[in-house]
Formats: structure tokens, C-alpha cells, sequence
């Protein structure tokens, strides 16, 4: 790892690598999961799914399952009358448990709960469910035909708040949602244009793979509703099981233990108000543990088809971009439109233009539901910006990274009007990542160099609060609603707050995503996190100060002198009285706490949006085998543009994974459809990266304190995985001299445009 | 009544007796009944070694392997990587170079290394790739693990080195 | 998850018979269970009764019999059969292929029999064994027989087996000293997309009797007579084995390739002209080697 740094230092902890927080309970065994948890009376569920994409359901004869030794309840929509059924995070339109029609093949239609998993499996089997199957379509262009299936007969509600306010225009029954983005004059930037460059690129339908599956816990109180869940939004959740049980925000409960992967399929809601719907039934705690085939007819990520084009004058300085994207969200929208959203604002990339024009359809398909994963619509607009950038260089005569170099955005530079400017240094970045690869020096053959980059509004909304509490003894708890998703959140907000109070790491302790027990955060996603909640712990650290420096005038010098607020406590004259000390001293005895209180909205630094821009820079070399049509990586490069590494080595290993996971979608990960069926819907046929994939790895971190977040912070995570597929294509490009615009990247596919070459030279 | 067999194995050096269904796997087994929840279940296929522990010494995925076929073999698992409650070079390797992040593949991780250092305590780099192939991680990208592993290695001392 | 079964441990093979008996059309065998159970767990398949060979003697062990034919115990895991000094030295590919079926979980508990058994189209055992003129021992209640296994393997998923029939070896025939063997595979998902087997001998730097063996393409593993006549009598130092390969190649045209995730047949096709070029050149190795 090599870092860039130009940042001041901030205090200790914060900038070190220091070793997980949530280390020894992660290589002891010792750490729990929602899976891992068990409680007395804990009865267990299991899922009938529908082997129909599209089905109306007639009548459901579940009675010898209802009778089948061992089984406590079998509940179907018709047995939930007092459930708002009807759930979705952006737009609601997606019930429970089906009501009525089913949408794609393996949406949920009756649950079965009993002793153990084992009978409940067996009473699945008694169930026989009367289907009476529809036309359907897998793909957005099939649901756009005009003779289409209507998959939902009436738009669902729009949800408000959501990070999605537009108005749906429905220019089609099974389009889901529309956005669009644009300013200059296209026209005029078209027809000044050298070079116009046309292309149509898609991007698959991919699976997360988070490696535990999706999996909750529901119980019951009096006129209370206490849910573990494997999501990683928790106070989402909840609000999703207040409105679908009428119980107001205080009487969910909602906690979140480790959470075994999430990359954003475990955003928002899930399964949970299913869980507490059949607990309902039941009687009894249930819990609801998906397999990972069933985990990824839950979630998947949109496939997109992008039509670009590109203007560019013969110098290389882009004039216009003009595209056109759909993205098949399958049969419910879950979050999809805003991803929609988020691709049509992404596209332009990291580049100054002067005209744009995008427009983005998410489109309802008979498949599994498509929502947020890691990058959101940016890997998939990024494969056809940056191709096109390849190309333009390629046509222009320009070098693939001079060209960019003459369009990134300057520090500063806003990308559109009304938008945050650039906090990153692009052409710095750019240089980094050429060093690393070596740009400069002879390629061997068979070999193809490229770098890319993206720049995503990321962040979310800047709704965040945190409560950090000294207690007697000078240590610390800090309580928030971010969840440890694997990214080390424990770690760096706990770094955070130490060096943000002035005591050592070891005396701070992190509470986090317990909605009954800390403070209120929007979600953990869009890789807002060490931004947003560090600047909620910064703000609540700040006040807790405050107010023990006054406590400390009050209770240890009222007739003065003035009192001196140093790390860790206050100097009065010549002595040092640590926080503890002051707590101690204003309640006038032996213990009592101070609280502090950090709340983070749209306002101050945080007013302008997005709170962060998220910055993208990988450059790879790749090898291709003419005979198999396998490509390999052999380098890979991160540039980590964060602002401030508050801890570098966990900042390095999201680059790497995040980069390993785009170099899994540009290879190889598609989920497959036939007749209505997914079929390769598990890890068999599902093949994400290996060990033996690992290239050579250059990782470079450049903390420039630029970010909005403490210390100039700000997000990272999903910007070494945006750019990925691009580099590998236009890599590949140089490699092999074919163009490859269709993701994944299968050996076949580059084996045909190989042969498509070779064809070609001959003629 | 249903049909039940009697199991008797040791897990992590301690004896259990236990009256299981045929049908119950040593990973049910490990997490239901001796509470032993580390060994996690992620494809539930024997393709991505969360739930590797080691039967006589051999990895097996305990999502497929039949408790029944652990009678009278020494099972080890993830908790019992630790003695009196320090970790053992592997453990600590993979907290110093954050060899994990969600750590659900860890456990199973963890004891593939342990069964790929027992047999070749001073691996090549690319032993350690070729050894940990069948082990899914879908966090790191595996670079941190690969060293980590290597660094365990280099921290026991060896022939030659 | 894995079904309710009830399980029954049979000492003898007569045990095993009685067994399968007394749960007439609910019971099948059960060894490393890495197929089945999985089938089972799938759903695809239900038995009331499990009855795991694992405990019978005659299933076991490695060795080379009185006739100089290799015999290999249907219990022994691929992970045995890698180890085993006796396959290494008289069957060298067959280790080397044993190190790279699945992953190390699977060659631990997977056995050869049960491979062999469960009859899945990719699987890597049966394609090398079909091109070693392999058979396979299998004994039930009427008594014993062997099946070549070309007359084994029926389709996917099927074999000749009849259901109350146990496989207790599998017996590979001696080769003469210069013959070499190979078996290379691609895979792009757990299973393989393609895989040669190549088994030829070399006098005096020609190619004698060469047999060919694709596996993955087909319902079954596959001789492709074809391309072995092609290389036959080729001379393995000069630029005759490209010629030779491409009529090989040619032969492959013949095969019933079902397009998959793995690609259109065509593409498969090619891959096995890529690997058959693999195989080949590994097989020359190895006769050369002994000749």
C-alpha cells in the first residue's frame, strides 16, 4: 500500500492502521450473527415458492400441511387481514407474501412454520398451490413490447422520503419508474461534434452474494415487535414493520448483530415483515433463514442496456453525451428507481460537458427483484462512458490517459449545476494510478493496459445522529445506528471518537444498530458511513466537551481561574483533570456521565449535495488466451481518492475487495434466465472470484483532505468496483484488438469476437 | 418415534455423546446442538468452505457431511483454534492483516489454512492460492488472506528459511 | 436441507444386499455421500433408507492384482487415490486428475465409486477411466459382473447399475510400458466445461493406438474413435501432430453437443480441440518417458 498524503495529521487514533475492533470475536467463532442466535421457544419457517413467473393463484389447499405432525401454523395473504401487506422502499408495490399473482418464479406464496426447519420443509411438500400461469417477459426490452403482460395492474404508491421524489411518468404499464438527467444544448454540441461515437453496452443481472444468507428473527410482546435481522438498515426496517403492523416507530424494535456481508442487497427490507407476520400467526418467535438459493431469487442487482453517444471535438474534449438506459428491476421495484436515478446522474462520469442528456427507464420484468448493490447504476453507466473514452483516444489519435486528463473535473468543478463541486484532485489521481501500472513502460504481447474512473454522488442523505456518553471513569460509549457490515465501521467511528474525545481506543466502546438502545442513522450504504457518522460522533464529541469544560468551571474553579480544555480533560492553572475527573467532580461523587449529542442534516457542510462525490481510479493489465477466450488480470491498480484514511489498511482492503468484485462482474457473473427461470440461481453455476483470480496488486490511497467528512474524510468502498469492467474492456481492446461491450466478459463472448477478428482481417 | 442413532465424537478435544437423526449434519450438529456457531452455513453446496472443519484432520464442508459419519473421529472447529485464550499465529495473522472483513467465511477459512499448513507448514505463495481455490471470500478479494496465511507460516519456524 | 432417512451400517456386502432388501425401492447406497446427499438435499431425490458402504471391507484399498490390472476400491476418496503411491507409479494421470476433481473438501469425502455411481455428465473420473479402458466391478445379489465403462455410464445420471448392485472396484488394465496417458479439463463454473482423456503409446516416435475420450460435451463420456484413428501413426517430433490434431479435431464435429452455461456447442467444441491438443502433447510426454 502506498499512501499520498497532503492532509495535516489529525489526532491519534484516527489515520492508523489499527487492528480490528471486531477482530478476535471474528477468528474465535465468538462472534454472532443473526444466524447464530437462538431463544427459548424459537419456532423456525420455511418458504413454498412459485415455480411460475407469472401466475395468477386460484386456490391454495394447504390443509395437510396445516395438520402435519410438528407444524404450528401455514400462513398465506389470506390469512394475514389485519397486515398491511404491501411493503416496498421507493415504490409500494410489493406484498409480503403473494397476494393473489405471482411475479416472478420463487416469489414467496405460502409460509410454514413449526418445530424445526426439517418439518417445516416436509409440510411444504403437502402444499399444492393452483396456478393459472400468464404470458411473461424476462427482459426490459420483451416487457416494453407493446402486446406485453402487465406485471402490476395498478401503479404501486410512491413512498415520499426515500431519496426518490420524482413523478413516475408510466409511458408503458411495466415501466417502473423514469428519471432523467440533462443540461446544456445537446443539439448544438452534436452538431459541432468531430467525432460522434455510438454504442450499445449491457450490463447483467448480478447477485451480491453476500455469503450469509438472508435471515431474520421475529418475537412478539405485548403490543411489542422485536426483530434480528441480517439487514443493514435498521431503523429503515423498522419503519417498513411500523406501517405494516400499525405500531408506531417506539414499539419496534429492531437489532442488527454482525452482519455476514452486504455489498447493498441487505439494504432496506427484506424479509422481515414476513418473519413477524408468521410469528403473528404462530404464536411463538419464528425465524426465517433463506438459503442462498432463495437469497438470490430475494435480491439481485438491475441488469442495464445503455445507449451512448459521445461528441467530442478532434482535440478529445468531450462536447456532449446523449444515452438512453434501461434497467430491468424485475418483478417489484425495491429500490431500483433510485439506482435508475443514480445511473442517469453517473453516466456523465467524472468529466466536464458541456451538454448532456440521459434518460433512465427501470422496467418490470417477470425476475427476482433487482435493487441496490455496491456501485448503484455506476458500474453499469461506467462500462459505456469509459469505452467510449477508449475509443475517442483511440480514434483522435490521443493517448488513453490524456484524453482524460484534458475532460476530469478539476478540484472544485461542479459536475452540474447545483451539485456539490468535485472534492478529489482527478488528474492527480490519474498520475498515480499510471505510475502504479506502469504506463509508460512495453507492454508485452498479448497484453492490454487501461485506466478508468467514475465519480458517483454518494452519500445519501445526511440524516444521522449519534450519542456518545464519558462516563465516571473517563471511558466512553458511543451509540449510533450504523451497522458493522464487514467495511470496519466498529473500528473507524470508534478511532473516531477517541481521537475526536482525547482518550485512548481502549477505552471506548461502540454500540451500534439497536433502534430501542442508540440514536437514529438513515442507513449504512452509498458508502456514507465514516463521512456522515464520523461528523455525528465529531459533533456529539464536540458537545460533550462543551459541556465538561463548563462542568469543570462550575464544580472544580467557580471563582476561577478560567479553565483550559486540553486532550483528554482541562488544565486548570497547573493540574490536569482528566473527563472522568470533571464528571466526577460536577456530580459530587463517585460516578454520574455526560452526553453528548451529535446530529448531522442538510446543513452547514453537509447543506450542499451529494455530501461526498466518490471517486473511481483502476487501471488493470490484462492477458487474453486466443484459444480459450479466458481473460486475465494480471495488475490490478486502486487509487483510493478518501480524503482521509482514518484507517488505512481497512481502506485498502475495500479497494481490493470492491475491485475483486468488479473484476467478478466483468468476467464472469451473470445470472441466467430460460423459459422464465433462473438458471443458475446458486453457487455451483454462480461463479464469483477465487484466490486464483488475484492479480498482481497495486494499492495507492490519496488523502488530500478534501472530504466534507472529519478531517477531510470521505467515502470509499464502492469506487474501486465502478470503473472495473471498463478498464478490462478496454484493456482487452489493447490486448486483443476486439471490442467487447456486452458484460460479463465470458470466454466465449471474447472467443467469438476473436474468431469476429480474425474473420474480418481475412476478408 | 423417529429413527435416532447414537453419535459419539470429539469435538475440539472434548467428548459428546448425543442421540441425533440419521439425516443430521456435523454443521447441525456443531451449531445446534454443542452451541459451537462458528462454523457457519453459507452455500449449503459444498463450494464456498464457510463451514470447513477438520475430521481427523481432513477438511470437510460440514454442511453435507453427515454427523453420522463423525462417530468416533476427532472433529476440530474454529473455536478450537485458541488455547487458554491466546490465539493461535494463524488467528492472530488474520486480525494483522485484516484477513477478513464480514468474517463469515473465516472460520471455515481459517481451519482450510489450518489443514493446508499442517500438511505444508512453509508453503509458496502459490500453494496457499492453489490451497484456499475452494474457499469463497467475497469481501477481501483474498490478498489480505493470502498473507496472512503466508505470515503465519513465516512466524513458525521452519527448514531452510 | 438433508431429508429425514433412516441409516444402516452394513460389516459385508451380504449385509448391505439383505438391507437393500428389506427396504425394497426406498433405500439406495450411500458412501461419501457428496452427490447424493446433495441430490436429497435439492429435493431431487427421497430415500427412506440409507445403507453407507463405507464399512465393507471389499470396497477398499488400492492395489495391483495378480492379472497386473490396477484395482481400485469403490470407497476410496479421490484425496486416496491422489496420495496413493501405487496410482502414482502406475497411473500417474489419474492422481494428477484426482488433485483437481471439485475442491479439497469434496476429493476428502467424494469416492470413486460414488463418482462413478452418481454418473454426472462433467464428471472427470469416468471421461480418463473410459479412455483406459476401465471397468467396473459390481457385485449384487445375484452375484458379480463388470461393465466396461463406456457400457456403464447409460446417459446423465444413469448407469447399469441396477439398483440393489453395489460397485466394489473399479480395474484399470495394464498399458504397455510406452504408452502415456492424459486427461485435461477447462472449467469456468464448479464443474468443467470440457474436459480430453488421451491414452496412445509411442514406438519408435510414432503414435500407436491412440484413444480419445471427451467428457462434459455429452450426456456421457464419450470415445471419439475418430480422432485416435487421426493420430495414429504420426510422428510425434515434427510439425505432424498440428495436422493430426486438426483431422483429430474434425472428428469431434460428430458429437451431440447440447449448448449450456458453459457455451454453444461450437465453442465447445473448440475448447476440446484446445484440450485435446493439451492431452495429447501430455500423453506423448509421459510415453516418451518410458519408451
Amino acid at each position: 500500500m502506498r499512501r499520498v498524503t497532503t492532509r495535516p495529521a489529525p489526532p491519534s487514533p484516527i489515520g492508523e492502521p489499527v487492528p480490528r475492533r471486531d477482530g478476535v470475536a471474528k477468528v474465535t467463532g465468538a462472534g454472532r450473527f443473526t444466524v447464530d442466535l437462538g431463544m427459548p421457544g424459537l419456532a423456525h419457517a420455511k418458504l413454498l415458492r412459485s415455480p411460475y413467473p407469472h401466475a395468477r393463484i386460484r386456490a391454495i389447499h394447504a390443509d395437510d400441511a396445516r395438520y402435519h405432525p410438528g407444524v404450528i401454523a401455514v400462513v398465506t395473504a389470506d390469512d394475514l387481514p389485519d397486515v398491511n401487506l404491501i411493503y416496498g422502499h421507493s415504490v409500494a408495490d410489493h406484498p409480503l407474501i403473494a397476494t393473489g399473482k405471482v411475479r416472478f418464479a420463487g416469489e414467496p406464496v405460502v409460509g410454514v412454520v413449526a418445530e424445526d426447519p426439517v418439518t417445516a420443509e416436509e409440510a411444504l411438500r403437502l402444499i399444492v398451490v393452483d396456478y393459472e400461469p400468464l404470458p411473461f417477459s424476462t427482459s426490459a426490452a420483451a416487457s416494453l413490447a407493446e402486446d406485453a403482460a402487465i406485471i402490476h395492474d395498478k401503479p404501486g404508491e410512491q413512498r415520499a422520503h426515500r431519496g426518490f421524489e420524482e413523478d413516475i411518468e408510466r409511458t408503458h404499464p411495466n415501466v417502473c419508474s423514469h428519471s432523467r438527467q440533462a443540461w446544456g444544448d445537446i443539439d448544438d454540441a452534436f452538431a459541432r461534434a468531430d467525432l460522434v461515437l455510438e454504442g450499445e453496452y449491457r450490463y447483467p443481472r448480478s447477485y451480491a452474494y453476500a455469503m450469509e444468507p438472508y435471515n431474520a428473527i421475529a418475537r412478539w410482546g405485548e403490543g411489542e415487535l422485536t426483530v434480528w435481522t441480517s439487514g443493514q438498515h435498521p431503523y429503515m426496517v423498522r419503519e417498513d414493520l411500523a406501517h405494516c403492523f400499525d405500531l408506531p416507530l417506539s414499539a419496534v424494535r429492531v437489532i442488527v448483530p454482525y452482519v455476514g456481508g452486504g455489498y447493498g442487497s441487505k439494504s432496506y427490507t427484506k424479509i422481515e415483515p414476513l418473519t413477524a407476520a408468521l410469528a403473528l400467526r404462530a404464536g411463538r418467535p419464528v425465524r426465517l433463514a433463506l438459503s442462498i438459493e432463495e437469497s438470490i431469487l430475494t435480491t439481485r442487482g438491475d441488469a442495464a442496456t445503455i445507449r451512448l453517444r459521445s461528441a467530442f471535438d478532434r482535440d478529445g474534449h468531450l462536447l456532449g453525451r446523449q444515452a438512453t438506459i434501461l434497467l430491468d428491476t424485475g418483478g417489484y421495484a425495491e429500490n431500483s428507481p433510485l439506482v435508475g436515478r443514480k445511473a442517469a446522474n453517473r453516466l456523465g462520469g467524472p468529466y466536464r460537458i458541456p451538454a448532456l442528456e440521459v434518460t433512465c427507464s427501470t422496467v418490470y420484468t417477470n425476475t427476482a427483484p433487482a435493487s441496490s448493490f455496491r456501485g448503484f447504476g455506476a458500474p453499469q453507466v461506467t462500462l459505456a462512458g469509459e469505452s467510449q473514452m477508449d475509443e475517442a483516444a483511440e480514434r483522435l489519435g490521443i493517448d488513453g490517459l490524456e484524453i482524460r486528463r484534458r475532460n476530469v473535473l478539476r478540484p472544485g468543478e461542479r459536475p452540474w449545476p447545483g451539485v456539490r463541486g468535485i472534492d478529489a484532485d482527478l488528474p492527480a489521481d490519474l498520475d498515480l494510478a499510471a505510475e502504479e501500472l506502469g504506463w509508460d513502460t512495453p507492454l508485452p504481447p498479448g497484453r492490454g493496459r487501461a485506466i478508468c474512473l467514475s465519480a458517483s454522488d454518494a452519500g445519501s442523505e445526511p440524516m444521522t445522529t449519534s450519542v456518545l456518553r464519558v462516563h465516571s471513569d473517563g471511558s466512553v460509549t458511543v451509540t449510533c445506528g450504523s451497522t458493522e457490515i464487514g467495511q470496519g465501521s466498529s473500528t473507524v467511528l470508534a478511532q473516531m471518537a477517541a481521537g475526536e474525545i482525547g482518550v485512548d481506543l481502549e477505552r471506548v466502546h461502540l454500540l451500534q444498530s439497536d433502534t430501542a438502545a442508540v440514536s437514529y442513522d438513515r442507513s449504512t450504504g452509498a458508502s456514507r458511513t465514516t463521512t456522515l457518522m464520523g461528523l455525528a460522533i465529531g459533533a456529539a464529541a464536540r458537545d460533550a466537551r462543551s459541556q465538561l469544560v463548563q462542568w469543570a468551571q462550575e464544580s472544580l474553579a467557580p471563582d476561577g481561574p478560567t479553565v483550559i480544555e486540553a486532550p483528554g480533560g482541562v488544565r486548570i492553572g497547573d493540574a490536569f483533570h482528566d473527563w472522568g475527573a470533571v464528571v466526577r467532580s460536577w456530580f459530587g461523587g463517585s460516578a454520574g456521565e455526560v452526553i453528548g449529542r451529535g446530529y448531522i442534516r442538510r446543513s452547514g457542510d453537509t447543506a450542499e449535495m451529494p455530501p461526498f462525490w466518490e471517486i473511481g481510479c483502476v487501471g488493470v493489465e490484462v492477458s487474453v488466451d486466443e484459444s480459450t477466450g479466458e481473460i486475465r488480470v494480471e495488475r490490478l491498480v486502486t487509487v483510493g481518492d478518501v480524503g482521509c484514511a482514518i484507517n488505512p489498511q481497512l481502506v485498502e482492503g475495500q479497494d481490493i475487495g470492491a475491485a475483486m468484485m468488479g473484476l467478478g462482474m466483468a468476467t464472469r457473473e451473470e445470472l441466467v434466465y430460460e423459459d422464465g427461470n433462473l438458471m443458475n440461481g446458486n453457487l455451483f453455476d454462480y461463479r464469483v472470484p477465487r484466490t486464483t483470480d488475484l492479480p498482481e496488486l497495486r494499492t495507492v490511497i490519496a488523502e488530500r483532505g478534501d472530504g466534507v467528512g472529519l478531517y477531510g474524510a470521505k467515502g470509499g468502498g464502492e469506487g474501486s468496483l465502478n470503473p472495473v469492467a471498463a478498464a478490462i474492456a478496454n484493456a482487452v481492446y489493447r490486448a486483443a484488438g476486439i471490442r467487447l461491450r456486452e458484460a460479463p466478459f465470458t470466454p466465449e463472448r471474447v472467443w467469438t469476437a476473436l474468431q469476429q477478428r480474425d474473420a474480418s482481417t481475412r476478408d | 418415534m423417529r429413527d435416532t442413532i447414537e453419535l459419539e465424537l470429539s469435538v475440539n478435544a472434548r467428548a459428546h455423546a448425543l442421540q441425533i437423526e440419521p439425516r443430521t449434519t456435523l454443521g447441525e450438529v456443531l451449531r445446534e446442538r454443542l452451541s459451537l456457531t462458528g462454523t457457519k452455513i453459507s452455500c449449503d453446496a459444498q463450494v464456498c468452505g464457510a463451514c470447513t472443519v477438520l475430521v481427523d484432520d481432513l477438511a470437510v464442508s460440514a454442511c453435507t457431511y453427515l454427523a453420522a459419519d463423525a462417530d468416533g473421529r476427532e472433529v476440530r472447529t474454529v473455536e478450537g483454534l485458541s488455547t487458554d485464550g491466546s490465539l493461535s499465529p494463524l488467528q492472530q495473522s488474520f486480525i494483522d492483516h485484516a484477513g477478513f472483513q464480514c468474517g463469515f467465511c473465516t472460520p471455515g477459512m481459517l481451519m482450510a489454512a489450518t489443514a493446508l499448513l499442517e500438511e505444508d507448514p512453509h508453503p509458496t505463495r502459490e500453494a496457499v492460492i492453489h490451497g484456499l481455490e475452494g474457499n469463497l471470500c467475497r469481501c477481501t478479494g483474498y490478498a489480505q488472506i493470502v498473507d496472512a496465511v503466508l505470515a503465519a507460516a513465516a512466524s513458525v519456524p521452519g527448514p531452510d528459511r | 436441507m438433508i431429508p429425514r432417512f433412516s441409516l444402516t451400517r452394513p460389516a459385508t456386502l451380504l449385509d448391505a444386499f439383505a438391507a437393500h432388501a428389506d427396504h425394497d425401492g426406498d433405500a439406495a447406497y450411500l458412501a461419501g455421500g457428496t452427490e447424493l446427499l446433495q441430490v436429497m438435499k435439492m429435493g431431487f431425490a427421497q430415500f427412506g433408507t440409507l445403507i453407507d458402504l463405507k464399512g465393507i471391507d471389499d470396497l477398499r484399498g488400492i492395489d495391483i492384482a495378480p492379472d497386473g490390472r490396477l484395482r481400485i476400491g469403490a470407497a476410496t476418496t479421490h484425496r486416496a487415490i491422489e496420495r496413493s503411491p501405487i496410482v502414482r507409479q502406475h497411473l500417474p494421470s489419474l492422481a494428477a486428475l484426482a488433485a483437481r476433481v471439485a475442491n479439497v473438501r469434496v476429493r476428502n469425502t467424494g469416492t470413486l465409486g460414488g463418482n462413478l455411481a452418481f454418473a454426472e455428465p462433467h464428471s472427470d473420473p469416468a471421461t480418463f477411466l473410459l479412455a483406459c479402458g476401465a471397468t467396473v466391478e459390481l457385485a449384487g445379489p445375484n452375484g458379480r459382473r463388470e461393465l466396461a465403462i463406456g457400457e456403464f455410464v447409460l446417459g446423465p445420471l444413469s448407469t447399469a447399475r441396477e439398483p440393489d448392485e453395489v460397485i466394489v472396484a473399479i480395474h484399470v488394465p495394464p498399458a504397455d510400458p510406452a504408452t502415456g496417458r492424459a486427461y485435461d479439463k477447462i472449467a469456468f463454473f464448479e464443474r468443467p466445461a470440457a474436459s480430453v482423456a488421451v491414452s496412445l503409446s509411442v514406438m519408435d516416435g510414432r503414435i500407436r493406438r491412440a484413444i480419445v475420450a471427451v467428457g462434459s460435451l455429452t450426456e456421457a463420456p464419450t470415445l471419439v474413435p475418430g480422432a485416435g484413428a487421426a493420430l495414429e501413426g504420426v510422428d510425434t517430433s515434427g510439425d505432424g501432430l498440428g495436422v493430426a490434431h486438426r483431422s483429430a479435431v474434425e472428428a469431434f464435429s460428430g458429437l451431440d453437443i447440447a449448448a449450456d452455461l458453459n457455451g454453444s456447442p461450437e465453442y465447445k467444441r473448440h475448447l476440446a480441440g484446445v484440450l485435446l491438443g493439451r492431452a495429447v502433447r501430455g500423453a506423448v510426454r509421459e510415453a516418451s518417458a518410458h519408451a
